[in-house]
């Protein structure tokens, strides 16, 4: 099991109701199990904030995972590690 | 009164002013050129193309302005609000638009226009009324020297109808200020030096009263296309936020991807960034939301600041005040960008030029190659707010240092020299938004190619932002940046607004943008037919700059970005190296059929576009 904080901002902070959340991950310890994790503890209020119903997909965003960035598209099975730090660099665009 | 016009959502009528012979004219809007060019800037590049010859000056009576709609704009298609300016910019010298908000093209279709050509140069200041049928040019000696609001107040009260919607030029644009706006309602014309066109004609205002309509064919079509968007919108994850913080929700998740220019660009992450993000925002200052027209985005702020030195009022802050004054200049008080938001409404001037040129004389100042006897006794030092917001008032009035900032980025690096030019971020002339190109290579190939510089309207970093194409891989770039600049311009030619992206976009044009131009139009595109018609548009610009001289040498970036990779975070090490930008030219001019060495459209392209009329001045 994976313990791993995850940072969030604007909609999504308001529904994690805090900028930073610790989450424990069981195995496999992917990105995608995290997210599943997120959505388990969150509920569809979380869901809605990443999940496209128009495409049935997790929304396309960068993640920023230690001090590399992944994509929720890309490297979605990509590993997680116990003490890992995780940002989601979203929603943005526009301005 | 127009004619029965074949197509739905037009009026079929262009309104022609010119000041110089005070002459006003209603004439028929060209079905064919409807047809091939849609609308808004595609059609206003086909009419400056035909009407203007190459190598005017801007601020001359010979350059004309055009403000246009879109078949969409007035009907119930959500974010269909906008409306396009156009002329050949002062500023770049080139064809430009300037895209706002807000109700006014509504309101002059409304009136019983498509569109408003504004040509010549009044004797002395005027305004232009319109008002259903009646269009008059009216003196407007009393409002000259008026800041927008002021002159909006009294026209109000001149007019006696507070349903009216307004345009109008400050300060700067009455002084023919090379990056001068135009605030239209709630939004503003920003870029490209607009207002100064604007004031070269003596025009202070537009004014339209409109108490008509805007038909379709078939209504229940377009009302059930307007309904699936609106759902679009509620439900589409990358559109959320805006309602609640606006275009500042993107303020902190930026900054810890490690995307958010900060100090002149000199680094991309600001450790002051807490206060000036749109939680910030929210909890310190935003007192309600606006909406444009038929908009269900509702990403406008209304923000006070009710005393102390920053006392200001504004529509805003959006992301781009955020960046340019505060990130940019290193000032992290969401109070102090109210207030230089406020100052650049005041003056009429573009603030994102504003503020990038401010952090071009703050970088000079940290070299030492400004001392404080250039700068009228400023300390320009970054993070000094009170330095900045002295700064915006120079510019604002042309005075001591703000009359060299006023000229922007470019000109200004020109004059003072000593290598300033490699950290003035601009291109084409035009200074730099906040959205970064440094770890994206197609955005990178789109700025630099843009018709406008320094624009992410004619490019949107997006796709690689959200890692829906990998940003690691520089081959294939060049297609999807022409594609991305194809959903653009075909946005930019129906009138809606680019803050739809997810649902009008992100890679091409989408099934949705074809769908309400359907809807409202009648007609029945498929997506190779609106594809070619953007691709007809984007050429027919292009076209614009290549007959003014512009060739493959200008399509540039700025220096920084090419020689000086991101310092920290996230996207360490990210530039864009000069070796890499040429080949990514190479494939973006290959893959749209232009001459690689010119950078100019071939004969080929254009007699396959139709626009056969441009070959003699390019080929």
């Amino acid at each position: 099991m994976a313990r791993v904080k995850v940072k969030s901002f604007s909609v999504i902070r308001d529904v994690l109701g805090s900028e930073v959340v610790e989450i424990e991950v069981n195995e496999p310890q992917t990105v995608r199990r995290l997210f599943d994790e997120l959505v388990r503890r969150y509920g569809q209020a979380f869901k809605d904030k990443i999940w496209d119903p128009n495409t049935g997909q997790m929304a396309p965003f960068l993640i920023k995972l230690n001090e590399s960035m992944i994509s929720s598209t890309l490297d979605i099975d990509h590993q997680i590690n116990n003490g890992d730090e995780i940002a989601i660099i979203f929603p943005i665009g526009g301005g | 009164m127009a004619k029965s016009f074949p197509y739905g959502g037009y009026i079929g009528q262009l309104l022609r002013v010119n000041l110089s012979k005070k002459g006003i004219m209603k004439e028929d809007l060209r079905e064919d050129w409807a047809r091939d060019f849609v609308g808004g800037v595609g059609l206003s590049a086909r009419i400056l193309y035909q009407e203007i010859p190459p190598k005017i000056d801007p601020l001359g009576p010979e350059n004309k302005l055009v403000m246009m709609t879109g078949p969409v704009n007035g009907t119930m298609i959500p974010a269909a609000s906008r409306s396009s300016i156009c002329a050949k910019s002062p500023y770049t010298k080139s064809f430009f638009h300037s895209i706002f908000g807000g109700f006014l093209g509504p309101e002059l279709k409304f009136a019983g226009y498509d569109g408003l050509i504004i040509e010549g140069r009044a004797d002395k200041p005027v305004y232009i009324w319109i008002d259903d049928d009646t269009v008059e040019i009216r003196d407007a000696s009393h409002l000259w020297g008026k800041d927008p609001f002021t002159a909006e107040d009294i026209l109000r009260r001149e007019i006696g109808d507070e349903e009216i919607h307004i345009a109008t030029i400050g300060l700067a644009g009455e002084e023919k200020a090379p990056y001068a706006m135009i605030l239209c309602d709630i939004r503003a014309a920003g870029r490209g030096g607009m207002g100064a066109v604007m004031g070269s004609k003596n025009l202070k205002a537009i004014v339209v009263r409109g108490t008509g309509g805007v038909t379709v064919p078939n209504m229940l079509r377009v009302y059930n296309t307007a309904i699936r968007i609106n759902e679009l919108f509620a439900t589409t994850p990358a559109v959320q936020g805006l309602s609640g913080y606006g275009t500042p929700r993107n303020v902190a998740a930026m900054n810890e991807g490690g995307i958010l220019p900060t100090r002149n660009w000199q680094t991309e992450t600001f450790k002051g960034m807490k206060n000036i993000t749109g939680e910030a925002m929210r909890e310190q200052v935003v007192k309600g939301d606006r909406a444009c027209f038929a908009c269900s985005i509702n990403c406008t702020k209304y923000s006070v600041v009710p005393n102390g030195p920053y006392k200001s009022i504004i529509n805003g802050a959006d992301y781009e005040t955020i960046y340019a004054f505060g990130s940019i200049c290193q000032v992290d008080d969401i109070r102090v960008l109210c207030k230089a938001d406020e100052l650049c409404d005041h003056y009429g001037i573009d603030l994102i030029s504003t503020g990038v040129s401010i952090g071009w004389a703050m970088e000079c100042y940290e070299k030492g190659i400004f001392r404080k006897k250039d700068t009228d006794g400023i300390d320009l030092h970054f993070g000094n707010a009170d330095g900045m917001l002295a700064m915006i008032e120079k510019i604002g009035k042309r005075e001591g240092l703000g009359e060299l900032l006023a000229r922007g980025t470019r000109d200004a690096a020109k004059i003072v020299g000593k290598d300033t030019g490699r950290f003035a971020i601009q291109n084409k002339g035009l200074e730099w938004p906040g959205h970064t190109c440094r770890p994206f290579p197609a955005a990178a190939v789109g700025y630099a190619t843009g018709p406008r510089g320094g624009s992410h309207h004619d490019i949107r970093p997006t796709a690689e932002k959200s890692g829906l194409v990998d940003r690691k891989i520089i081959e294939g770039k060049g297609a999807v940046a022409a594609e991305i600049n194809h959903w653009l311009i075909l946005g930019d030619s129906m009138l809606i607004c680019h803050l739809g992206e997810p649902i009008w976009g992100p890679l091409k044009i989408s099934d949705s943008m074809i769908n309400a131009l359907n809807a409202v139009t009648g007609w029945e595109l498929d997506y190779e037919g609106a594809r070619k018609i953007a691709e007809r548009e984007w050429n027919m610009i292009r076209c614009f700059s290549a007959r003014e001289g512009f060739t493959r040498e200008d399509d540039q970036l700025p220096a920084r970005f090419m020689e000086e990779p991101v310092p920290e975070g996230p996207m360490q090490g990210s530039h864009i190296p000069k070796e890499t930008l040429e080949r990514l030219k190479d494939e973006y001019y290959t893959y749209r059929g232009w001459d690689l060495k010119t950078g100019n459209p071939t004969k080929q392209k254009l007699v396959e576009l139709g626009l056969d009329f441009a070959v003699k001045d390019v080929c």
